[in-house]
Parts: structure tokens; sequence; C-alpha cells
């Protein structure tokens, strides 16, 4: 019943005061919100809490919205910057469950023993970035956005992304050259 | 970890070396590849052991990012109603309708007639959106604040006792016909609250404020 109502329509009647409209915001866009937290900050519980927070916070700042960019640049750019505040305030912790626990019933256990070794060493590569870098190869990486979309995520400059980009490959070669 | 590999990843990144022996860039290779480009060798690629042998390695290097990149991340269960929990306390719903009983009052929340209202006029024909939410000042204050003003003026839910007050806001498909849906939607979100609410007397206020076109449907 709802389908070919695009996210500005949904955006301009959240900010009429239609709950209902943002939580159909919410419903297409948990996902992103989830995902990113948890590739940035590193662990289910807290990627639950950056998310939820981006969410909220996002109703709130509805007003301020002026569909200059889409609905989910905005809130790239939001997730990101409670993220990034989120691991700046605590230490690095051991595991970093990016890869999520689905289970491959057909894969024997040694290839399943080598999944999780892959999955240990990809975590702990990114665990292991500086969170600049590290939010420049979620969002280009693994969210397959544009150098330009995440410089304009991130408020920085395409060169910026580039250069935050090429070193984060380097010690991601470095740190996976050395596991293989 | 064979000898022959080790020796190579010790040339490829160790700091002091930015240069494969060919003189290509480590840095710009490995960009290739990252970027799903190691297929499309140049000219000097073609022809370069080097740069063949670095692309392949690289391509291993890279291989678990591509496979956390196509990973699916499930949400959480609850998250989606978790978050809504949140945006709906802070505007605090707490309109209930009123129904005493000989064994004790049963109240049911205005927002669970506005959602009942809202699903049964969704599924009318011709219906793309519907939207609705409680008139009450003081929410009604708290979404003002919230979205600096700008908010529907005319589409809610009120309730009293057993009498109920909706207004909802609909956007129909371009060609139907609109007072017909209108009509539609009165007559089924009636019925439903009568039947499963126990709601006694009901307005419904159908305001169609929007028309879409029909999916796939492109002006011009």
């Amino acid at each position: 019943m709802e389908a070919g109502v695009d996210d500005a329509y949904l955006v301009r009647r959240a900010q009429e005061g239609y709950l209902d409209a943002y939580a159909e915001l919410v419903d297409r866009y948990s996902g992103l919100a989830y995902r990113v937290a948890l590739r940035v900050v590193g662990n289910h519980h807290d990627a639950e809490d950056v998310a939820q927070e981006a969410l909220v916070g996002a109703w709130q700042q509805l007003p301020n919205f002026r569909a200059q960019s889409t609905f989910s640049t905005w809130l790239y750019r939001i997730v990101t910057h409670r993220a990034l505040n989120r691991v700046q305030r605590q230490h690095p912790s051991n595991s970093l469950d990016v890869i999520g626990d689905v289970a491959d019933a057909c894969a024997g256990p040694a290839v399943r023993l080598e999944r999780d070794l892959m999955k240990d060493a990809v975590t702990d590569a990114i665990q292991a970035l500086p969170p600049a870098q590290r939010i420049t190869v979620v969002l280009h990486h693994l969210e397959g956005l544009s150098y330009a979309e995440v410089a304009a995520v991130t408020d920085s400059s395409v060169a910026a992304v580039r250069s935050h980009l090429f070193r984060a490959r380097r010690t991601l070669g470095v740190a996976l050259q050395q596991w293989r | 970890m064979s000898g022959s590999n080790h020796e190579v990843r010790r040339s490829y990144f160790s700091d002091d070396s930015r240069e494969l022996a060919c003189g290509a860039l480590v840095d710009e290779v490995l960009e290739q590849v990252a970027e799903g480009d190691g297929e499309r060798l140049n000219d000097h690629q073609q022809h370069c052991p080097h740069c063949q042998a670095a692309i392949t390695e690289f391509h291993r290097v890279w291989s678990p990012f591509r496979r956390l990149a196509d990973e699916p991340v499930p949400v959480p269960r609850r998250f989606r109603a978790s978050v809504m929990h949140e945006v709906e306390r802070l505007v605090h719903d707490v309109g209930y309708t009123l129904q005493l009983t000989d064994q004790g009052a049963i109240r049911v929340a205005s927002r669970v007639v506005a959602a009942i209202a809202r699903g049964v006029a969704r599924r009318v024909p011709g219906v793309r959106f519907v939207l609705g939410r409680t008139t009450q000042s003081h929410v009604a204050d708290l979404i003002a604040t919230a979205t600096g003003g700008r908010r529907h003026p005319d589409s809610g839910v009120g309730v009293l006792g057993r009498t109920a007050v909706i207004d909802l806001a609909v956007a129909v498909t371009y060609g139907e016909q609109v007072h017909h849906i209108a009509h539609e939607i009165q007559r089924r979100v009636k019925a439903e609250l009568q039947n499963n609410i126990g709601l006694q007397t009901i307005a419904v206020n159908v305001t169609v404020d929007d028309v879409l076109l029909a999916p796939g449907d492109h002006p011009g």
C-alpha cells in the first residue's frame, strides 16, 4: 500500500509531526544505522545504543533537515558522528564482531575455523585503524559510498578521504598479510 | 603461509617500499584491486610479472573485505520498536478510551485506536498512505517543539469514554474516485472500531491531501 512513497515525502510529513511517517523511515533505515554503528564501534551492545541514539536524535533534529542532501546521507552523518564519539570515549575491545553470527550450515569444521580466523583478522585489523580511517573504510569499502559522498558525510574533502583510504589500505594489507 | 609468499609480503608492505620492482606504486595497485578494478590491466600490467603477482596477492589480501561488505548484518529484534518507543516517549501520548463494565474498566490507548484506524484505511483500494496522530494540546505542543512548529493542523485521534474522533490524512492514487475512497475509509474504520474496541460514537474525518502517481507511472 505504501509502495512508491519516497523518502522526501516521508521526511516532509515527519517534519509536520506525523510519527508514523517517521516510523516508516525507521523501518527503512534501521539496517543502515545499525550496520554502520556496528562496524565502527565494534560490538553489538554499543552499536545498538549508537544506532538508537542516532535515529532518535534524527527525529529531534528533523526541523534542521533542509533536504540539501538525501535522508540516507544525513543519517550516515549522524550515525558516524555518534559512533566516533563513542569509540573516542572507550578503550578498544578485543572483539569486533562485524560480520555477524550468520551460520553456514553447509560449511564443515575446517571451513568454519578458517572463516572464524579470517573474521578475527579482518575485525581486528579494522578495529586497529585510527577512527577517521576506520570510518572512511566502512563508508567507502563496506557501505559503497563514493569518495564525494564520504567527504560529504564526514565534513572533509575528497583529497582527505583519498589520503585516509591510502593509509588505511596499507595498514590493513600489512595486518592481513601477516595473518595469511 | 609459504616461504615464497612471505618474501612477497615483505617486499610489498615494508615501510621503506612504496614501489614494486618495476616502479609501479604499491598503493595505486592496491587501490586498483580494492576498487574492484583488478581484472582490468593496463598496457604495462599486461606484460609485467611484478604487477601481476602483486595484483594476485592483493586479491587474496582484500577478499575478506569483499566478503564482509556482502555479509548481511541482522538488526536486533525489537530494535525498531525500541527506537519508536523512545520517539513516542518524547511526545508522551497518554490518551485512553474508557469503558466501564460490571467487571471493571477497560482502557485502550488512543494510539491503539489510531493504529487500528490507519491499518484499516491502508487496506482500502486506492489508498497509498495514511497518517494520523493525537490532537491533545500538550502532545501537539511537544510535537511542535520537536519539529520547529511545522506540523499538520487537522489530523489526529481524540478519545473520550466510548467516543472517538479520528482524523486521517490520506494520499490516494491518481485517477481513483476520491470521494468513493473517503466514504469507504469512513465505513470500514467505523465498523472495525465498533466491533474491535467497542466504541459507540465514532466520527471519522478524512482529509485527502495528496495524490500520487501509481507505482511505475512517470509524469509526462
